[in-house]
């Protein structure tokens, strides 16, 4: 099973969930309970127009919008963002390849250039084109790379959650020495991961609005705060849809172009 | 102290100007070779910190050569484990049409990936590198420009920057400035950053890049990823440290390095000389002084520390001033040397900084002590043991004995042989340089004979001129030659290294014109700059057809140069469409059969190279060349030799079909135009600007403003000439107003007299005047044979050492007609206050002196 949490999956739906309604049995171990939050998410594509903006420490802000399409599931999707707001940005595309056992692969199409590039994801604490977000949080993850520990239970914005940590398996290289996420009990969806480098937390990620979109329960708005800069980055979802007859070839360097 | 006290500081006192003119010899001494070495100095860091500041954090950087390589190398430098990080970058250097702007770095880089391996922080500390990162990607006007050009701009983040690109000037937008530090220093902070793509598109460059650093992968050494890659890149790539370029680009100008070099050990020389004259001069001048304190009872070894200490004292105080002047004049000609290499070997830099070393300021101030002391003991020791009544006695000390100018000449003479025998019995350069040295040497030594002798020689026009003023004046020099050895010592060092330098210009400039005559010979240069050398922005292959179309033009030739490394040091090739040159070119070859020669290249079977890239690699007809190229290893026999000035480095004419399959790179540097007969030159050149108007940027030369440009270059490489000339000027003047004061001091009871029996001022200055020019000739006479030995040297040096030019040996007479009139205008000039001193100093006054 190819269970995984990632931005990319946040963008996707990892804050998703089936309805209540679909009564199991209680689970107490945390593996299970990741997992199963990824399961209730999973869908086969997906679509959303959304709008993200950036504010720095001196209350600065940039806005970009974008129209996303995800075909596959986690671990094994395929993305192509395509920014349509602002004017300098608009045409841009980025493709980006998840694969199960490695970093993913992403391309670039510049219009203006009127060609692709390969984007280089050695360096993957580096921010996300002037966002919150690194390129490591952009990947999908593997969750048997980590080892989770059930730390709480607590209530968080009015619901109840489990409080969990993950730690990265010595075979997993990443940024963060740790994580702690906050998962709903009544839905399974991830309300909150702080991430750590060492004992420090560098990033937190909150996701609040959570609509039922096709069954899904689906955050509409997602923020991540880089805690030492003190600046953060929204992301607003807006006309999400799952299960979309989408084709494999639309999402290739060369439909990249297109 | 006491003595010192008694003797040093009053004399200094009443003699202010004496005292300033013998701390100037100092100055000028330390001032000319601190200023020559350190602004060569300051060249080279501009290099290595341009090339240390770019680096980062990089641990290797893979270059393959100028050309570059495809986009693909990229793809298998990252697959290695041993890589943390591996990111492109292309280099240009491009005009940022901005008045008062020297040139301007673009480092292109992709910022995706670049951040772990550069630091791009802002002026606001650690804010984004740009207001929006991925506007800086999607927009390619995109730049990011150092704070010291935005600040000498008036630039802020939106500024737009005109630069000039493959596709003529265009306008960038600033989106981010960076502190001044670190990367945003590089190239004396002339540097901008932009994305690699956009700077791939912008220089005409295709899908290639210049290089890629990389960082290792943790627990990875720079030997294992060096062996790594250069096993999986192949030969034609160059894996290597950083400062590795750093040591290319000193490689490159190794041969300008030597020059600069020569000028530098030539000018601590002339120093020396101008320092021991000043303090010789000095002491000499109160020899009198030294007898009157003998006479009361002060003690030889007294009266020695007495002058030892002043001119100690002297000589710190000069050589600290020489090291400031050496410092302004450093910085006066760094950045003029910084552009002449720069349009010389395409080598970026930019030298604002003076390269001060430690240990050559150290050698400096020694040297200027030392010599002072030197020059002051050795006339101090002699005054200090004559009999005060002989020390009191006017000129009898200047006089060399007999048995002096015996041992002098014969240890000149055994100079000389070893010399002579230096260059015939061995090949080594080591003797070669011994040699060289020992005729310097001997030159030196035979120069006060020669100068009494040629006093004697000049005597009989001397007094033809005026009769009474003539004899005294060659008299003068005559009966005191000691007083005249060291004036005319730096003064003939001084015009052998100008009559040296004039005679390379010359036969570089009589080889230049025979070679533009027989190979730079097409009707129209079409470039994408005004400038011969920038070889950062290239034109597709595609415009060729389209300037052949073109009505009037009858032939179009592509023309691609490309540096690489050849057995470790920098050469050029040049890629040419052999079939095509063989019928405009008029080369004859030094070596080879001129119809084979094109015959075997065009056919791809050999390769033609320049005479140079012949002399420094020791490669001879017949030779297999060969050269690692991105795609393989070039191995090809040496068809024809050439006489070439494409490069410095030496060149390896391929065919053109040679290159684009060892380099699969199809730009061209330029396209060679011949125009139809019959056809108007001006509006063919108007027809190609006018085809490519608002697609391309492209520079049309006529050949005559191609050949221009070339002698411009050239009158540049020798433009160092007339540092040197200032430089003897002003050697002349100081050497010339030391003899004369120290003539008209010796002198001055005999002028006294010469006053009281009628003569009339008129008649002194005239005197006077006439010494200043007999020295100015004399060192003009005896630098201009040292000159001709020199000119020998220089050329040996030239061929064999520096740039493996082989130039014709011609006597620069129309250098030595021009500095008659300057070495005279020099000594006149000269000559004005001791003249007017010893004219208007009364006879009373002058007899009474002793």
């Amino acid at each position: 099973m190819s269970n995984a949490f990632s931005l990319s999956f946040l963008l996707t739906g990892l804050l998703a969930s089936v309805p209540v309604a679909q009564v199991r049995p209680a689970i107490n171990d945390a593996q299970q309970i990741v997992e199963e939050g990824q399961r209730r998410a999973a869908t086969t594509s997906e679509r959303y127009s959304g709008l993200l903006q950036s504010f720095n420490a001196d209350g600065k802000t940039s806005e970009k919008r974008w129209m996303f399409e995800r075909i596959g599931s986690h671990g094994k999707s395929r993305t192509i963002i395509r920014f349509t707001e602002p004017a300098e940005v608009a045409g841009v595309a980025l493709l980006i390849v998840n694969h199960p056992e490695r970093a993913s692969d992403q391309w670039m199409w510049t219009p203006a250039l009127q060609r692709d590039r390969r984007i280089a994801l050695q360096d993957r604490s580096a921010r996300f084109f002037g966002t919150d977000f690194s390129f490591e949080d952009l990947e999908e993850r593997v969750a048997e790379q980590y080892d989770y520990t059930l730390l709480a239970e607590e209530p968080l914005a009015g619901a109840a959650t489990w409080k969990i940590g993950a730690v990265p398996k010595r075979t997993r290289s990443s940024q963060y020495s740790k994580q702690t996420m906050w998962i709903r009990k009544d839905d399974y969806v991830t309300v909150r991961i702080d991430s750590y480098v060492k004992d420090q937390v560098v990033r937190r990620l909150q996701s609040t609005k959570i609509l039922t979109v096709q069954g899904i329960p689906t955050a509409h708005e997602l923020e991540m705060t880089d805690l030492p800069r003190g600046s953060r980055t929204r992301l607003a979802l807006e006309k999400v849809l799952y299960n979309l007859p989408l084709k494999e070839s639309d999402f290739t360097v060369g439909a990249l172009r297109r | 102290m006491r003595l010192l006290l008694l003797l040093s500081w009053p004399h200094a006192r009443r003699h202010l100007l004496r005292t300033v003119l013998t701390t100037a010899g100092v100055v000028l001494g330390i001032a000319v070779f601190v200023g020559m070495y350190t602004a060569n100095q300051s060249v080279l860091l501009a290099f290595s910190q341009t090339i240390e500041r770019i680096a980062g954090k990089t641990e290797l950087q893979v270059t393959a050569g100028e050309a570059g390589f495809g986009e693909d190398v990229l793809d298998t430098i990252q697959s290695s484990s041993l890589v943390r990080v591996a990111v492109p970058v292309i280099e240009a250097v491009v005009d940022p049409q901005l008045r008062s702007e020297g040139d301007l770095l673009v480092l292109g880089i992709d910022m995706t990936g670049d951040r772990s391996l550069r630091d791009y922080d802002l002026d606001s500390g650690d804010e984004a590198i740009v207001d929006d990162p991925l506007v800086f990607l999607a927009q390619p006007d995109s730049l990011i420009v150092s704070k010291d050009l935005a600040d000498r701009n008036g630039l802020s983040v939106g500024s737009r920057l005109p630069l000039q690109t493959a596709d003529g000037n265009k306008n960038f937008t600033v989106r981010g400035i960076m502190r001044p530090e670190g990367l945003a220093t590089a190239f004396g902070g002339n540097l901008a950053i932009m994305d690699v793509y956009a700077a791939q598109h912008m220089f005409g460059r295709g899908r290639t890049f210049d290089r890629i650093d990389l960082a290792l992968a943790p627990g990875a050494t720079i030997e294992q990823a060096e062996k790594e890659l250069s096993t999986l890149l192949g030969p034609g790539f160059d894996v290597q440290a950083p400062a590795g370029r750093g040591r290319q680009a000193e490689a490159m100008v190794a041969g300008y390095t030597m020059m600069v070099n020569i000028s530098s050990v030539f000018a601590l020389f002339i120093g020396m000389f101008i320092i021991y004259n000043s303090f010789a001069t000095a002491v000499t001048e109160r020899r009198a002084e030294i007898g009157i304190l003998r006479a009361l009872g002060a003690t030889r070894g007294q009266v020695r520390r007495v002058f030892l200490t002043e001119s100690l004292a002297l000589g710190l105080v000069g050589s600290l001033a020489g090291l400031v002047a050496g410092a302004i004049i450093a910085r006066g000609i760094a950045s003029a040397i910084s552009n002449l290499v720069g349009e010389l070997y395409g080598v970026a830099n930019q030298a604002t900084e003076v390269a001060t070393d430690p240990l050559v300021m150290a050698v400096a101030i020694a040297i200027g002590m030392l010599t002072s002391v030197v020059a002051a003991a050795i006339p101090a020791r002699s005054a200090a043991r004559v009999d005060p009544i002989h020390a009191l006695r006017k000129g009898s000390h200047q006089v060399f004995s007999a048995e002096e100018s015996r041992l002098r000449m014969v240890i000149a003479a055994g100079l000389a042989l070893v010399a002579a025998a230096s260059l015939l019995a061995s090949e080594s350069r080591l003797l070669f340089f011994a040699g060289y040295a020992c005729t310097i040497a001997a030159a030196v030594l035979v120069g006060p004979t020669l100068t009494v002798r040629l006093t004697r020689a000049l005597r009989p026009l001397l007094t033809r001129i005026r009769a009474v003023e003539g004899a005294l004046a060659a008299d003068s020099v005559i009966q005191a030659p000691r007083r005249t050895s060291g004036s005319v010592a730096a003064l003939m060092l001084s015009l052998a290294l100008i009559i040296a330098f004039g005679g390379m210009a010359r036969a570089s400039y009589g080889s230049i014109v025979q070679w533009m005559d027989a190979f730079l010979n097409p009707d129209l240069f079409v470039m994408p700059s005004q400038r011969l050398d920038v070889r950062t922005t290239r034109f597709p292959a595609t415009m060729a057809p389209e300037i052949a179309s073109l009505p009037g033009v009858e032939r179009v030739q592509m023309f691609r140069n490309n540096r690489i490394m050849f057995r470790g040091k920098p050469a050029m090739v040049a890629a040419l469409e052999m079939n095509s040159v063989r019928e405009t070119g008029r080369s004859v070859p030094v070596a080879g059969n001129v119809d084979e020669m094109y015959a075997k290249a065009a056919a791809g079977t050999g390769v033609i190279v320049a005479d140079i890239f012949s002399q420094l690699h020791d490669v001879h007809l017949g030779d297999v060349v060969e050269i690692p190229a991105p795609y393989g290893t070039l191995a090809l026999p040496v068809v024809g030799i050439v006489v070439d000035f494409v490069d410095q480095q030496g060149t390896v004419f391929v065919d053109r079909s040679v290159f684009l399959e060892y380099w699969h790179d199809d730009t061209v540097s330029d396209f060679r135009v011949f125009v139809a007969s019959g056809a108007d030159l001006v509006d063919v050149r108007q027809r190609i600007i006018e085809r490519f108007a608002g697609e391309r940027h492209v520079f049309v030369l006529t050949n005559d403003e191609a050949r221009q440009y070339v002698l411009r270059v050239a009158d540049q490489w020798f433009s160092l000439m007339n540092v040197q000339i200032f430089i003897a000027v002003l050697v002349a003047i100081l050497g010339i107003v030391n003899t004369l004061t120290v003539s008209i001091t010796d002198r001055r009871r005999e002028l006294g007299v010469l006053k009281a029996v009628g003569a009339v001022r008129a008649q002194i200055r005239g005197a006077i005047w006439l010494e200043a020019a007999t020295v100015a000739v004399i060192g003009l006479v005896l630098g201009a044979l040292l000159g001709a030995i020199n000119l020998y040297y220089l050329l040996e040096i030239v061929q064999r050492d520096a740039v493996g030019l082989r130039l014709d040996y011609q006597y620069p007479t129309g250098t030595l007609l021009a500095l008659v009139p300057i070495m005279l205008g020099a000594a006149l000039v000269a000559a004005l206050w001791p003249s007017e001193a010893a004219a208007r100093r009364s006879p009373v006054e002058a007899l009474a002196y002793e």
